[in-house]
């Protein structure tokens, strides 16, 4: 692995982000909107309730970008591969699969802590939210995780996107939102009904966002949980890591890398 | 010392339950120095070979020697040396040409690329769309920008395939001798793609036929005519053309169009035929007012060899 070829390919991918509005939208435009309109209901909603539900909500917007740009980000900078038929010069160059695939996490992480670095201040400027004051350390720790998973599930993405081609290019958008139910971002996973409790209990960022829940309303946090979601993240990114070297062989040997459709 | 090595190369698809083998057991080397020409029609197995050579396709079987060594082993070493450019396949359609040129440059760790880049877009006439996004290039264009980025890294191998296509004749003829310089001044090999048989003819030192994934025939443009023994001469006479046509047939001549005055015929090379025949037709008097002799071209031989196995 050689870091002058990943620092081409973060060149690349900087290049792509100014010279596509859309790509600069994704990490301005739909999460700032996001956390208006999660603000403002939770503003009513507030007026309802004895709980702190503005902070729950505004708490579980902004760390959800993490989850949500690390996952889109792998797949659709692998998807502008395919879209622009850059693949093959790509892959007949010296770079390895791993040098891609660490420059589109960094790339990914960056863009992710671009989006908190914008929403941190609205949030403080707007609803007088400052989500670092709940814990530095537990925000961080959930950063940390919720980008290793929002990883996972790119890496995911990006296997199908490799075995599969542009024609499941759906997934990219998709496969996040599916997860959202079950992340248990806004509610506890006790609201939910019990298949989904199911899966949810699954799924390492619904005991992130329980965490986050029982910090704001001064209620001991669960640690098992947040071991569970350490662990579990870690499998999780391995086992898909594992599966997209499996499905970019796969790609070398059937010629979508030449085909790129 | 041969820079590219294949021995046995096989490569087979599952298309819809079946398996196709698009390479079928070819074994062919380039020396350092040579532009070796792939000629084929489509689906003969010319771009898979040159897909497997550059990593982008896997190999079923088969041995792969590049700058002596096995790719799959050197991957670094291999690509560090070598590039590719196809008119088929776009760099970074959102990027602009230099945009993309600094990027690849990067990527093969090419030093004081600032300035290769500045050559290279001189070199190709495309410094003044520089600053274009490749989506909005012609296919000219975009071939021109592609065969930038195949010389970014000064390659020692270089794979072409069909990296003409879309050139305005002006533009091909520039590309050609760029590239036949380039191979001169860098000692550099190149594996050639093209349909373009005159292209082949004037840049490949020896050229490979391929077919249904087999390599028919492997020879210099020049050994490869010989396989033709035929000329066709093409005559025109102020008169007496029916007498002219008589007497090639009593030549044992084949006469394949006659016309008015005109009259084209095919005769063998064999035995100085050719040349008896055109003086037995001046020694009889007939009055001249065309002559052109035409010797096999490359397309013949094509049509020829692609005949042949047909059958």
């Amino acid at each position: 692995m050689k870091f002058y070829r990943i620092e081409a390919l973060l060149l690349k991918y900087y290049y792509i982000t100014i010279n596509r509005i859309d790509r600069l939208f994704d990490i301005i435009y739909w999460p700032v909107i996001d956390l208006f309109i999660w603000g403002f209901a939770g503003f009513y909603i507030q007026a309802l309730s004895d709980v702190n539900v503005l902070s729950m909500l505004l708490g579980g917007v902004i760390l959800w970008i993490f989850v949500w740009r690390s996952s889109q980000d792998i797949a659709v900078f692998v998807l502008e591969d395919f879209w622009s038929r850059n693949l093959y010069h790509l892959f007949a160059s010296p770079i390895k699969l791993s040098e891609h695939l660490i420059s589109i996490i960094i790339v990914g992480l960056l863009r992710a802590l671009t989006t908190f670095a914008i929403l941190w201040p609205v949030g403080i400027m707007f609803y007088s939210f400052n989500i670092l004051r709940i814990s530095p350390l537990l925000i961080a720790v959930a950063v940390f995780l919720l980008t290793l998973f929002g990883w996972a599930v790119g890496l995911f993405i990006a296997s199908f996107i490799f075995r599969f081609g542009q024609r499941i290019q759906v997934l990219a958008w998709s496969v996040t939102f599916l997860l959202t139910p079950f992340a248990a971002i806004f509610y506890p996973i006790s609201a939910l009904p019990q298949w989904a409790a199911r899966i949810a209990v699954a799924l390492p960022p619904a005991h992130i966002f329980e965490a986050l829940r029982a910090l704001i309303n001064g209620n001991p946090v669960n640690y098992y949980g947040l071991a569970y979601a350490f662990t579990a993240s870690f499998v999780f990114f391995i086992a898909m890591a594992f599966f997209l070297v499996v499905s970019f062989k796969k790609a070398r040997k059937t010629g979508l890398l030449v085909k790129g459709d | 010392m041969n820079y590219i090595e294949i021995n046995n190369l096989v490569k087979t698809f599952k298309e819809k339950g079946k398996t196709v083998t698009a390479v079928d057991d070819i074994s062919f080397s380039v020396k350092k120095g040579e532009i070796f020409g792939l000629l084929g029609p489509n689906g003969a197995g010319k771009s898979t070979t040159i897909n497997i050579l550059t990593g982008l396709l896997e190999k079923d079987s088969g041995t792969v020697k590049i700058l002596g060594r096995e790719p799959e082993k050197s991957w670094e070493f291999v690509k560090n040396k070598t590039n590719v450019a196809t008119a088929y396949s776009w760099m970074s359609d959102v990027l602009t040409i230099e945009q993309n040129l600094r990027v690849y440059a990067k990527i093969y760790g090419v030093k004081n690329y600032e300035k290769r880049i500045n050559y290279l877009l001189d070199l190709f006439e495309l410094k003044n769309i520089a600053n274009r996004k490749i989506i909005r290039l012609s296919s000219g264009e975009n071939t021109r920008a592609v065969l930038c980025k195949g010389l970014i890294n000064s390659p020692k191998v270089l794979f072409l395939d069909e990296c003409t296509v879309g050139l305005d004749p002006d533009i091909a003829d520039k590309t050609r001798i760029l590239i036949k310089n380039y191979q001169r001044d860098h000692d550099c090999s190149i594996l050639f793609t093209s349909h373009y048989m005159y292209e082949v003819e004037q840049l490949c030192n020896r050229i490979a036929f391929m077919q249904h994934g087999k390599i028919v025939s492997i020879d210099t443009s020049k050994n490869l005519k010989k396989l033709i023994k035929k000329h066709t001469v093409e005559i025109a006479v102020k008169k007496d053309i029916k007498l002219l046509k008589d007497f090639l047939k009593t030549e044992g001549v084949d006469v394949i169009f006659a016309k008015n005055n005109t009259m084209i015929f095919e005769v063998s090379t064999e035995n100085d035929k050719m040349y008896k025949v055109i003086s037995k037709i001046f020694h009889r008097g007939f009055i001249l007012s065309n002559l052109h002799i035409k010797g096999p071209t490359l397309d013949d031989i094509f049509i020829k060899i692609s005949r042949q196995q047909k059958k």
